[in-house]
């Protein structure tokens, strides 16, 4: 075993092409399952690493509680015990729970105030607040869904807009995005290499919604407009690049990838085009890499399960 | 007796109504009686604005919460402003709100504004054919 214990702490990695490709090429909902999937596998496997590097590394500095047994020559043949490992393993897991912790709670508290503010008001599904500021969302939880949308934002769009928007809200509420988005958050937390699954699942929700907005008004067309003028109007503060190297935003590519086709619902593309070699590389290092991480966190928790004296 | 008393003219309770219900409107939020009492002169008892505000809550014209010991009184009609400025406060106060609540559009990158305005022409060139 020896250094396959920190294997699972920078896999992630891998996963790296598997979203961007997953992104490009997948039918968003498919996508948005595979990436939060993986993230939510490798995030746990890096933790549990973090835990048992940690075990080990600790177990034989003087006045720790954990069971000597769990420092025997035995273990420590079988697993890397390197002192300075094991010590950097504790502010690292304790980084990580906190930052967790921190999301977790944060999530909660955005949700109550969101709920809270809207109070006052008749509990009906779409709440339109009177603001200059255009933005819109979907609110899950609570006592039911709710649509917040205002009429900055509503004054801007067409009718056939209009029931674009809100079939996208919708869509969020019905497939539960929120449990996609709070996971691959908690997984980027987890192992900082897992930000570009963070960053790649945002996007595909949001593709998904589209989808399924699409669909329901029956005009990929008018979301494509709705997206367009909602983002015109809610233009704010640029996000700062290097204007020359910027590559595209979300919001331009989901308007361009709902004026294209609708996506295929296949699975996987086949193995014999280029794309579908590239995708079926890095789905199969994806997976090697989770099987690795787990075969780790399994091999270390039977060794440590036989040292300890019950 | 009224005359005895110097009051320029009684006044209908619909008069006073619409008196404490435009002064809750002028109000930058939830206000207590006392300041509604304060912003209608002092020829108003204490307890009358109380009794019209209770009047109002009946009908549905006004909504109260706690604050401390008293109540703080918003005219109905602008719960929604309410609202919306209740949501705006924790929308600026919440810097990584994007993360929890799905937003309809995200900011646009320097070059996106261009890109954009030329995808929507292309679309409406196109729709029109």
């Amino acid at each position: 075993m020896g250094v396959f214990v920190f294997l699972p702490l920078v896999l992630p990695l891998t996963a790296w092409p598997i979203a961007r490709l997953a992104e490009q090429h997948l039918h968003p909902r498919t996508a948005t399952r595979l990436l939060t999937g993986v993230a939510g596998v490798m995030a746990t496997c890096s933790t549990v690493c973090l835990g048992l590097v940690m075990v080990v590394g600790t177990a034989q500095l003087p006045g720790n509680p954990l069971p000597d047994g769990w420092s025997d020559p035995e273990v420590r043949a079988a697993v890397p015990y390197d002192e300075v490992a094991g010590k950097a393993a504790i502010p690292a897991l304790c980084a990580v729970l906190v930052a967790c912790g921190r999301t977790l709670w944060r999530h909660g508290r955005v949700r109550r105030r969101a709920h809270r503010a809207l109070a006052g008001l008749p509990g009906t599904e779409v709440a339109v607040l009177p603001d200059e500021v255009p933005y819109a969302y979907a609110l899950p939880g609570g006592r039911r869904n709710r649509v917040v949308v205002t009429t900055a934002l509503l004054d801007c769009l067409e009718p056939a807009e209009r029931r674009a928007l809100f079939a996208h809200e919708r869509a969020h509420l019905a497939a539960r995005h929120h449990r996609f988005l709070l996971a691959v958050q908690l997984a980027a937390r987890a192992n900082p290499f897992l930000r570009p699954l963070r960053t790649a699942v945002s996007y595909t929700a949001e593709r998904w919604a589209d989808e399924e907005a699409a669909q329901a008004v029956g005009s990929r067309r008018t979301v494509a407009r709705a997206i367009g003028k909602a983002a015109l109007v809610a233009r704010g503060t640029p996000v700062a690049t290097l204007a020359g190297l910027a590559a595209p935003g979300p919001v331009p590519r989901r308007v361009t990838a709902l004026l294209g086709p609708a996506p295929l619902v296949r699975s996987w593309p086949s193995v014999f085009t280029a794309v579908g070699l590239a995708a079926w590389g890095a789905a199969a290092g994806a997976a090697v890499s989770a099987m690795s991480s787990a075969n780790s966190a399994v091999t270390m928790f039977f060794i440590l399960y036989a040292a300890t004296p019950l | 007796m009224a005359e005895h008393r110097q009051r320029p003219r009684r006044r209908g309770q619909g008069e006073l109504e619409a008196q404490v219900l435009s002064a809750l409107r002028e109000a930058d939020g939830p206000v207590t009686a006392g300041w509604v009492q304060d912003r209608l002169g002092g020829d108003l008892a204490y307890t009358t604005v109380i009794t019209i505000l209770t009047r109002l809550l009946a009908k549905g014209a006004v909504t109260r919460e706690r604050a401390g010991r008293s109540f703080s009184w918003t005219p109905a009609s602008d719960q929604a402003g309410l609202a919306a400025r209740k949501m705006r406060k924790m929308l600026d106060a919440e810097s990584d709100r994007e993360a929890v609540l799905a937003s309809f559009v995200t900011g646009l990158g320097p070059d996106d504004e261009r890109l954009l305005r030329e995808l929507l022409g292309q679309s409406r060139s196109e729709g029109e054919d």
